[in-house]
């Protein structure tokens, strides 16, 4: 059916020139990179648009490349999340790993690349947020006068006040880096599918080192799909002031601070998001009141 | 957009809408019923080998298949490989609905083309197939229980030849 109607151009570049040369020609294309957020909406066939121009990222080698150092790693934006499993599974932060290993199956990661995961429209997956909590960089490729220009900009910067992460128009993420992290307690946790059931989902991302009964340097990020990410520097100072064990009191404060960041920031949380974010805090809680009891103590 | 690509060993030249997801080709184009079009719903019972790997052919753009391989089940059934799998739900005793027979095959070859062993890794690929007919035990069962009966299959081969 609709063969013939409204079928979009693919161009192919095979270098980041012939990209420059295309998106000076068609400044309105569509970038394509797995394309796992593209097709999986439902109006994704037939296209709406008439002369819709689609640039497919794969045929560049540039954005295949990962390289590391003893600080980073770097990751082209093509590389998938299944290569990023495997190339850096011992040496890339806990709570990266943990987030794309609960992304689900293989048939869906070995499809989905880190920049289409950063830029898609909506949050198909809850990635961007575990990386805000890592301190990410990335690589934005504008066109400027009609050049091509590069800047690295930490990802933390492209989140609108909606919680969305706004790429610069006609810009392209090119590259990804995410700094290893030496913090001793990271937690990721995902409530729900991010593509199947994105009203009710939500993940919180956090990293901290934990420091006998005090966290240094926390960061959390709350995504719910269909709003965006919560990210902000009061709540990680929040939890810089707390001394663990807490208690029931404390926990409950606690609580009703993060969440009236959530209602400041997103209207419409569902009921079912509400449980499912008061059950991963408590068990983050939990789980640094644990770990702060069974530390050993610290010679003076 | 003239594609260039094989199918179930047919190597075809299509005609088709650039944007067209597999699924839809393999349904009206090629006329293959078995495949389920769930409009991106990522319901799992459309899985296909793409050079020899599972994917959800939903995901799958036509663009991207120029030069590529495709098989679906109408082909794989006719294959050894298959014999493989219908003895490994045979001797466990688990065998999967008719609604997603299809595509859990295909999932269960590629997990065994690649030897995968590991029980977390086996339900995680697997995952994405809704369908409540199979307990995880038993998917777990039937991919190491057809990697046993498959590499006895090459070891005889190998020594005959």
């Amino acid at each position: 059916m609709y063969e013939g109607l409204s079928s979009p151009n693919i161009h192919t570049p095979r270098n980041m020139q012939e990209y420059s040369t295309i998106i000076l020609h068609y400044p309105e294309s569509t970038l394509w990179a797995g394309g796992t957020f593209i097709m999986s909406r439902p109006d994704a066939y037939p296209s709406r648009k008439p002369n819709q121009e689609i640039i497919y990222l794969g045929e560049i080698d540039e954005l295949h490349r990962f390289q590391r150092n003893d600080r980073f790693a770097e990751f082209g934006s093509m590389v998938t999340l299944d290569e990023i499993i495997s190339t850096g599974k011992t040496v890339l932060p806990k709570v990266l790993m943990d987030n794309i290993e609960n992304i689900g199956s293989r048939l869906i990661t070995r499809r989905a690349t880190i920049g289409g995961a950063i830029a898609a429209n909506e949050l198909t997956t809850s990635f961007p947020g575990t990386l805000i909590v890592l301190d990410t960089n990335v690589e934005i490729k504008y066109i400027k006068k009609r050049r091509l220009h590069s800047r690295w900009i930490q990802l933390t910067r492209l989140l609108d006040r909606s919680g969305h992460i706004v790429i610069p128009s006609q810009g392209m993420i090119s590259r990804v880096r995410i700094a290893f992290s030496d913090k001793n307690y990271q937690n990721f946790s995902s409530v729900g599918s991010f593509l199947t059931d994105p009203e009710d989902s939500v993940s919180i991302a956090f990293a901290a080192t934990l420091n006998q009964d005090v966290l240094l340097n926390p960061t959390i990020a709350l995504t719910y799909p269909k709003m965006g990410i919560l990210y902000s520097r009061d709540i990680d100072n929040v939890f810089s002031s707390l001394r663990f064990p807490l208690d029931d009191e404390e926990y409950k404060s606690l609580e009703m601070i993060i969440f009236t960041f959530i209602d400041s920031s997103f209207q419409g949380l569902s009921n079912l998001q509400r449980v499912r974010t008061r059950g991963i805090l408590r068990e983050i809680i939990d789980d640094l009141n644990e770990k702060a009891l069974t530390m050993p103590l610290q010679e003076e | 957009m003239k594609i260039d690509c094989t199918i179930d060993g047919k190597t075809l030249t299509l005609s088709l809408n650039s944007d067209k997801p597999l699924s839809l080709i393999l349904r009206e184009n090629i006329g293959i019923d078995s495949i389920n079009h769930c409009n991106g719903k990522v319901c799992g019972l459309c899985a296909v080998l793409l050079d020899g790997k599972a994917v959800l052919s939903c995901l799958v753009p036509a663009f991207e298949l120029n030069g590529k391989e495709v098989i679906t089940f109408e082909a794989f059934q006719r294959t050894r490989g298959m014999k493989d799998i219908e003895k490994a739900y045979e001797m466990t005793g688990a065998t999967p609905c008719n609604s997603c027979y299809a595509s859990r095959s295909m999932i269960f070859e590629s997990l065994i083309a690649e030897g995968v062993t590991d029980r977390s890794e086996i339900l995680k690929q697997l995952s994405l197939v809704k369908c409540r007919c199979m307990t995880p035990d038993d998917e777990v069962n039937v991919v190491l229980k057809a990697i046993e009966i498959r590499r006895k299959r090459n070891v005889r081969r190998s020594q005959f030849a």
